[in-house]
């Protein structure tokens, strides 16, 4: 009974959150087209400034999240073995919180959007103003203009967060890597990161949907695995692609190794299939 | 399309990204490239339209929305690839 309660409180907590988010998100977004418009002259220190404003917004949002129970996430954890300067992020994908996560802790960063989302005509002006970069669609001969676009981002001094796998990672997996991020690390001649994040109860995967959060409060954590300088692999690609994939199934192994045995991942009720 | 054709592309694909455990002759005519099959992806279809340009002087445009047809498999490549030599020799001539 009380644990029934429980979930229903929190499904009201994210309705709240989903209303309120409605309301702001409009106001938060013409704020953000005045000043995309207004900074217009300068493309490098607008879409630096944007950046930090959009993870300043990412941090509110994680810290309001944090208050109503729905996730809890710590983006005051410092990760110090972040490099100085430009860097490829890289990270698995287990929840859509990733993203805001990422951007919330690494204090900004361009990203590659698909583009239906990034030719829509009230979000193109932001995305061009915070400098993420048109994704290549169903041409694969236009990555050669992503790599370009993002290798241009790195220059600017803003790093670039590319999700290898494409798409969320399978419950407790990893799908295959794509080989764009380490072909910009390569080009652009600046580290590549390698993040990991857990969110435990997974929620916000591709089996758990927003109004299913699950009981108890899911945490999400995110931890440097690695930080590779492309020359020491020989400036490769495929083989910097290789090191990353094995050290993350390690990882994963590690996780998996180390789950406690009263860990419940989602009740069942919480999942739903989705496309 | 001539098997002679479709051969060398199978080699070219082994050569250009350096598929060192696949014998050019295993691949799948009409098997599709990317995703489930051999696995490749964008950044290697951006090295193969390279090398297809060096070897047959067939260049694959950007943004072209064939793109993705021309690059599904092997046979869809040689159709492409002779295609594009046979506009090539009929401008010529």
């Amino acid at each position: 009974m009380i644990e029934t309660l429980k979930h229903w409180i929190r499904r009201l907590s994210v309705a709240i959150t989903v209303g309120a988010y409605s309301v702001v998100a409009p106001v938060g977004y013409t704020i953000l087209a005045i000043l995309c418009f207004c900074w217009r002259k300068d493309p490098i220190r607008r879409a630096r400034r944007l950046q930090s404003i959009t993870s300043s917004a990412y941090r509110f949002m994680h810290r309001w999240l944090g208050w109503t129970r729905i996730t809890v996430f710590d983006h005051k954890k410092a990760l110090p073995e972040l490099p100085d300067g430009p860097f490829v992020v890289i990270a698995n994908h287990p929840t859509l919180m990733d993203v805001t996560a990422v951007t919330a802790v690494i204090g900004g960063a361009c990203s590659i959007v698909k583009p239906a989302l990034f030719q829509r005509a009230m979000i193109k002006p932001l995305m061009v103003g915070l400098g993420n970069v048109e994704g290549p669609g169903p041409d694969p001969i236009r990555i050669g203009r992503v790599v370009d676009d993002c290798v241009e981002r790195l220059r600017w001094g803003l790093p670039v967060v590319i999700f290898p796998e494409g798409t969320r990672s399978p419950r407790a997996g990893l799908g295959r890597f794509g080989r764009v991020a380490f072909e910009i690390a390569c080009r652009a001649k600046v580290p590549l990161v390698s993040l990991t994040i857990t969110c435990k109860p997974l929620y916000l995967s591709k089996q758990v949907t927003l109004f299913r959060p699950p009981h108890p409060t899911p945490h999400l954590e995110i931890e440097v695995l690695a930080v590779d300088q492309p020359d020491s692999l020989g400036s490769d690609s495929r083989v910097l692609r290789k090191t990353a994939e094995q050290r993350y199934h390690a990882w994963l192994r590690k996780v998996a190794g180390e789950a406690s045995p009263s860990y419940d991942p989602a009740p069942e009720e919480t999942e739903c299939q989705t496309s | 399309m001539s098997d002679q054709l479709v051969a060398r592309i199978k080699e070219i694909i082994v050569e250009t990204l350096a598929l060192e455990d696949v014998d050019p002759t295993t691949i799948e005519t009409d098997a599709p490239l990317f995703g489930e099959g051999l696995g490749l992806d964008s950044i290697d279809a951006l090295e193969l339209a390279l090398a297809f340009h060096k070897e047959f002087g067939v260049r694959t445009h950007e943004n072209d929305e064939n793109n993705r047809e021309y690059y599904e498999s092997v046979a869809s490549l040689a159709k492409f690839i002779a295609a594009k030599q046979a506009e090539g020799a009929a401008s010529e001539s």
